[in-house]
Order: C-alpha cells, then structure tokens, then sequence
C-alpha cells in the first residue's frame, strides 16, 4: 500500500514542481522588466533570496534532528538532519554563486569581503563540514552523535557569524525599488524553490534509510523497528 | 557548589600535574606554534605584510592549530586507559568534568600565548605598548570561547581514529566569528584608537557565555556513548 | 622520582606483617577492605534484578529481554561470544548507559532514576585499567578515593594496595607496572568506595598465569566477605570452577542461567555456540 501510494506520490511531486520551476523561470526571463543599473544581472536576485531563505530552514531542520537524536539516540533523525545538511549545503551554494555573480556586476570583482557574502561563505562552510566529516567517522553511532552536536552548536553559531560579519564595512543594497511584475516574480519563485527543498530532503532521507537497512546485517530485522513518533509507520 | 569547585579544583590539578610529568603536550605546541608563525613570516615577505591585523592574524593561526593539539592531548589522557570511565563512575557532576577540562586547557592555551605572542609581536614589529592590556583582554576573552567549543568537541573526537584532523575540522568554522570579531577589534584597537566598549567585546563575551551554555549541557550526553 | 605527592605521608600507616594478614582476612574493623558486617535491610535486595531489559544502540538490538535476579554476594560467571552484549550489560549494570526498555534494580536501585546511588554502591573492572598511566598507583588511588569522598584516601588507598600486595610499588607510575600489576590496582580502585557488587569485564584477558591466580584468589576473597561477583568471561571452564551462578548470553538474549554445580563445560559451550 505504502509503496505504491509512493509511487504516485513521488514522481507527481516531481513533475510538478520542475513545472513550477520552468514556469517562474520563464517569469524571470521574459516577463520581469530590466533592471536600469544592473541590467539583466540583477534577475538572479529572484533566486537569490528564496534560496537563502530556504537555506535557513534547512539549517532548522539540521537543528531539530540534532535535538531529537540527542534525546531519542534514533538514526532516523541522523539520516534527516544528514538529507537536510546536504539540501542546506546545496542552496547555500546556490546563494553563494548568485551573490557573486552580482558582486561581480555590481563591483567588477567576484569576491568582497562584504558582510553578507562573507557571512554566505562562513554559512556554507559550516555546513559543508557536517557533510566532510561523516566519512571518517567509522561508527555509525559516534558518527550521529559528533554530526548532533554539531548541528546544534552550528545552528547557534549562525547569528553569531551574522551579527560578527556586521562589523565588516558594507556594500551590499540595502533596499530595492521594485516593480510590482519584480515582486510577483519573486514571491513566485518561493514556491517551486521550498518544493524543491522539501523534496530532496525527502528523497534524500529515503535514499539514507535504505542506505543504513542495507549496511546493517540481516539477521538483525527480525526484531521490530522502531519508528519514531513523526514517521511513517 | 562547594563541592563541585572541590572536584572541579581536583580534576583540574590531576591535569596539570600529569601535564608537568611529562611536558608533551606544551612543549610540542610551543614548537608547533612558533613554526606556523615563522612560516608565515617568512612567506609573506619579512615586514612586508606588517600592521596590527596581520600580527594578530598570524597569531589567531597559531593559537587555532595549538589549541586544537591542547584539546585533544588533554582529552587522550582520559581515553587512554579508559580513565574516563573511571571518572563516570565517581559520584561527581558531569559538568565539573567539562569546567575541570576546560581550565586545564585554559592553563595551557594562556601558556602558549605567553610564548607565541611575544615572538609573533617581534617578527612583525608589532608596537603592544598601544594598548597591552586590551590586547591581553581581547585575546583572553576569544581564547575562552574557543577552548568552550574546542574542549567539548574533544570529548567528541577523542575516541575517533582521526581525532586531531577531525577536530579542527569541527571547531574552526564554528570559531570563525571569534577570530573574524577579535582582529576587527584589534584593528580597531591599534589603528584607530577606537574604545573597546563597543559592540565587538560584548559580541565575544556572548560568544563564551552561549557556548559554555551549550557545552555544559551537552556534555552529559557526549560522554555517554 | 621528582614530584612527590600531594597527601599527607602522615595518613600512611606503616605496615606490619600482622596488619597484612588482619588485611586479608578481614578480622580487624579497621583495615578490613570491606565493611560489610553490618548490612543493612538492603542485605535482602538481590544485588541484580531485571526485568524485560532492552538495549537499542542506532537501531540496533544489543540485549533483548533480559530477565534474571543476582542475589547478594553471589558469584556469577556471564559467558557469551564475542559481540553477544556482555559489555553492554556491563555497561547497563553500571549505569554508564541506560536500558531502552524494560525495569533494572540495582540493590533495590532503580538504574535510570538512581545512577548516583548505584554508583555507590558498585565496583567496575574494565577492559582498559581507568588508571592515569602517568601518576603513582597510589596517586591514582588517592585521587580516585577523592573522588569518591572519602575521608581518608590515603589511608584507604595503602590498605587496598596493602590487600593487592603491591605496597612495595606504591609510589611508581602505573606505565612501569606489568599488565598483571596494572589490573591489581585496577582491582584496588573499584574498591576504593567498599562496592557491594563488583563488575568485572574479561579481568583475565592478557594476564599471565600467576597473574590470573593472583585476580583469581582476589575476587574469590572479596566474594567471601560479602561482595556479589559478577564476572564477564570467555573461559567457561575456569568460570564454572569460580562461580556459582552462570549466566550465558547469545546474540543478546539469555540463553542459560543455572547453578554452576549442574553444568558441565560442554552443556555450557553449546549454548554460547548454538547457532
């Protein structure tokens, strides 16, 4: 039942959010107007900004499954704070490069070390570490615990980094004059953008726990599995 | 609370006498810490890059590398032989371990900054006479949030083959805004006189009481697997 | 022989001959390595008891349903092979972890509720000696003993080293110490607190054969003055000459627990084998 239901479930997700995605791009292209001082650079802003606000929300994520497993000691929540650090750390990237591409445009250089860009950077280190480590670290367990704790401490670490990367002199725009097509569009780019998120974490996680069922030996299932309250059982 | 200063006090001691025995750690780090400085030195061009950003900067690096070696010295020593479990079992806080831990490596990272700083200061001709004691402050100040997040993720490490790589993995991204808000108010400091009653003092002092916070709380469940 | 130590020489008491052998057989109150004479109510609380004990690390049954009773100052043998939980268990019974399910009493203590009073009242043998290899035996017993808030360290901690016959050595460090040494203070520090209940994992691993006498006749004589054994061992045939009691796990289940008078070594060794 529960496969099959997945079966549907899953690639219709997928089909309608690349929909969505080629829709708000054809938004982006065609339908917002140019930007006067930027020009058409100015367009990888309606990513830009859904892809960090989601990149914090991964970051939660990573958060509350740091919390849970030190409460619980569960891999589940292992695996879903690992799908949601790889899904930060990928949106992250995303925020990375579409901020050096205006930087680029709008200082003729790709990199200043100006708050929010060293702040993006300090973000997407943070987190690309959560994914380095877990390799060399050969037991399972420890493995959970160590990337726990540091989920937690990172997740407090990230007003911190913002709040320190303020005392850097700023460049960066502080408001922007928008049209209301540029409003629409960007609004519009949240949608397939959290989608998007959403489902990698999902598929993500789902690729994890099969992952973990087949590195565990076999003779083991013949105990019940225990599946956390938030699961599907 | 009396008695948690006393084991805290113990613990600590039992530390620094077993440092005192056999001089490894502290005299590996010195070294370690004068090479990375005289490497820098000499890879940026003698009195080429001078100023008070790059001293503390190149400093900052060799207390990060140093401190790391600190942390995960004086965590081996409970691992090894598997002391730890001894301590465990004593009917002691958890959290006395943490600060006993803590303080020992404190003890030893302020050592190393004694030895480091003033051969850092003269490589770059860098004047302290400004203000020596905002200096101290500052920098005794970031070294405790930096020993809070390091002596907790050593805990962690300890017990994994990499130890040493994997904790400065951990512990330096995380300790980026120390070091980024440290050389900000230390330039500020040399090069424009500024006070240090601005915000970038109190940004690290929140730094160390937020995670020596979270460590406390934490540590209770990282020494128990 | 450069630092010296930090206790009071005074609290050593010199030792005689005579005080040795009081030592050993318990007879003196004061130099007795247990006091147990005058036990309490507690006495009667079996020194293990659980209930329906699971233990889940990462998904992963480690012990499952574990149902038995230890009485006090029983001597139990716990065989098993290799990955069959008898660390963990260990480790449960000493409350370094916690049971996922099910009711452990340790002396009527409940293990998630009452560690600290557990703590107290138990005695771990580990793998590994818990010592600092870089300080004396004694400066490990001392430190340890303050641990534990005793009110003598010193005085206690020569008495035990008195007991496993190392006094001669008191003042060395523990990484000049031969393995059999190394776990005769390993057996003095969980001593150190008079436990009721002493946990020993594999004592014998890595010892030579006077060695392995000498921890053998140790536990024999602190089992003789009260104190529950529970031994974790791989050699069934010197298990079932020590104990009374064994208990067998497999694959984390208990498999066997029966007097050791009625078990020969080949009923044993195929219970631990069955596949």
């Amino acid at each position: 039942m529960k496969s099959a239901r997945v079966r549907i479930v899953g690639p219709v997700y997928g089909i309608v959010t690349f929909c969505l995605l080629a829709a708000v791009t054809g938004m982006m292209v065609w339908w917002t107007p140019r930007e006067e001082t930027m020009g058409d650079v100015q367009k990888v802003f309606y990513i830009h900004l859904p892809a960090a606000i989601n990149t914090f929300v991964a970051c939660f994520v990573v958060f509350i499954c740091s919390v849970m497993y030190l409460l619980q000691r569960r891999s589940w929540w292992d695996d879903l704070g690992f799908a949601a650090a790889k899904v930060a750390v990928l949106l992250a990237s995303i925020v990375l490069l579409t901020g050096m591409i205006w930087g680029r445009s709008a200082w003729g250089a790709w990199w200043q070390w100006t708050p929010r860009l060293t702040f993006s950077l300090i973000l997407w280190l943070l987190y690309v570490v959560y994914l380095m480590i877990r390799p060399s670290i050969e037991s399972s367990q420890r493995r959970a615990l160590i990337c726990a704790v540091y989920g937690v401490i990172a997740f407090m670490d990230v007003p911190l980094v913002w709040l320190s990367t303020k005392l850097l002199p700023d460049i960066h725009p502080k408001t922007i004059s928008m049209a209301p097509e540029m409003r629409l569009t960007l609004l519009a780019w949240f949608v397939p953008m959290t989608m998007l998120a959403a489902g990698l974490i999902v598929t993500s996680m789902r690729i994890n726990r099969l992952q973990r069922a087949a590195s565990e030996p076999a003779e083991e299932l013949d105990e019940p599995r225990l599946v956390p309250a938030g699961g599907q059982a | 609370m009396t008695r948690a200063i006393r084991h805290i006090t113990m613990l600590t001691l039992k530390d620094l006498r077993i440092e005192a025995r056999g001089r490894q750690t502290i005299g590996l780090v010195v070294v370690l810490a004068v090479l990375i400085v005289v490497v820098l030195a000499l890879g940026l061009g003698s009195g080429g890059g001078s100023g008070g950003l790059t001293a503390t900067a190149i400093l900052w690096v060799a207390y990060l590398f140093g401190g790391v070696l600190i942390f995960e010295k004086t965590m081996a020593v409970e691992r090894h032989d598997d002391a730890l479990a001894g301590l465990l079992l004593a009917p002691i806080d958890r959290g006395s371990i943490y600060a006993a831990k803590l303080l020992a490596n404190l003890v030893l990272m302020f050592a190393l900054a004694l030895v480091v700083t003033p051969v850092g200061i003269m490589f770059f001709q860098f004047d302290l006479s400004v203000a020596p004691g905002g200096f101290a402050l500052v920098m005794a100040v970031s070294m405790i949030g930096y020993a809070a997040v390091g002596t907790l993720f050593a805990a962690l490490t300890s017990s994994t083959r990499l130890a040493g790589g994997l904790l400065a993995m951990l512990v330096f991204p995380i300790t980026l805004p120390v070091v980024l808000i440290s050389t900000r108010v230390l330039a500020n400091l040399f090069e424009h006189g500024t006070s240090l009653a601005g915000s970038g003092l109190a940004l690290l002092i929140a730094f160390d009481l937020m995670f020596l916070a979270a460590s406390w709380l934490v540590f209770d469940v990282v020494l128990e697997a | 022989m450069t630092a010296r130590l930090t206790i009071q020489h005074a609290d050593i008491p010199r030792f005689t001959q005579a005080g040795a052998i009081e030592a050993r057989t318990g007879q003196s109150d004061s130099r007795r390595v247990l006091r147990l004479a005058q036990s309490e109510s507690a006495a009667m609380l079996p020194a293990v008891h659980a209930v329906g004990v699971h233990k889940v690390l990462d998904d992963r049954p480690i012990l499952r349903d574990l149902t038995f009773d230890v009485p006090a100052g029983c001597y139990a043998a716990l065989l098993g092979a290799n990955g069959a939980g008898k660390t963990t268990l260990l480790r449960l019974l000493s409350t370094l972890t916690t049971p996922t399910r099910g009711e452990l009493e340790i002396f009527g203590r409940n293990s998630r509720r009452q560690g600290a009073l557990i703590r107290a009242g138990i005695g771990l043998i580990g793998h590994q000696s818990m010592l600092y290899r870089d300080l004396s035996a004694l400066e490990n017993l001392v430190f340890f003993g303050r641990l534990h808030d005793l009110s003598e360290p010193g005085v206690r901690a020569m008495d035990l080293l008195d007991f496993v016959g190392l006094v001669d050595r008191a003042h060395d460090p523990v990484k000049t110490f031969s393995r059999g040494m190394v776990q005769r203070v390993s057996i003095a520090r969980a001593l150190l607190h008079e436990p009721r209940l002493l946990l020993a994992d594999e004592p014998f691993a890595g010892l030579d054969a006077p060695s392995v006498d000498t921890v053998e006749r140790l536990m024999a004589q602190l089992n003789e003055q009260g104190m529950a054994v529970l031994l974790a061992n791989h050699d069934v045939r010197q298990s079932l000459r020590l104990a009374e009691r064994v208990l067998v796990l497999r694959k984390g289940r208990l498999a066997l627990d029966a007097a050791a008078s009625e078990l020969t070594v080949e009923q044993v060794l195929r219970e631990i084998e069955q596949r």
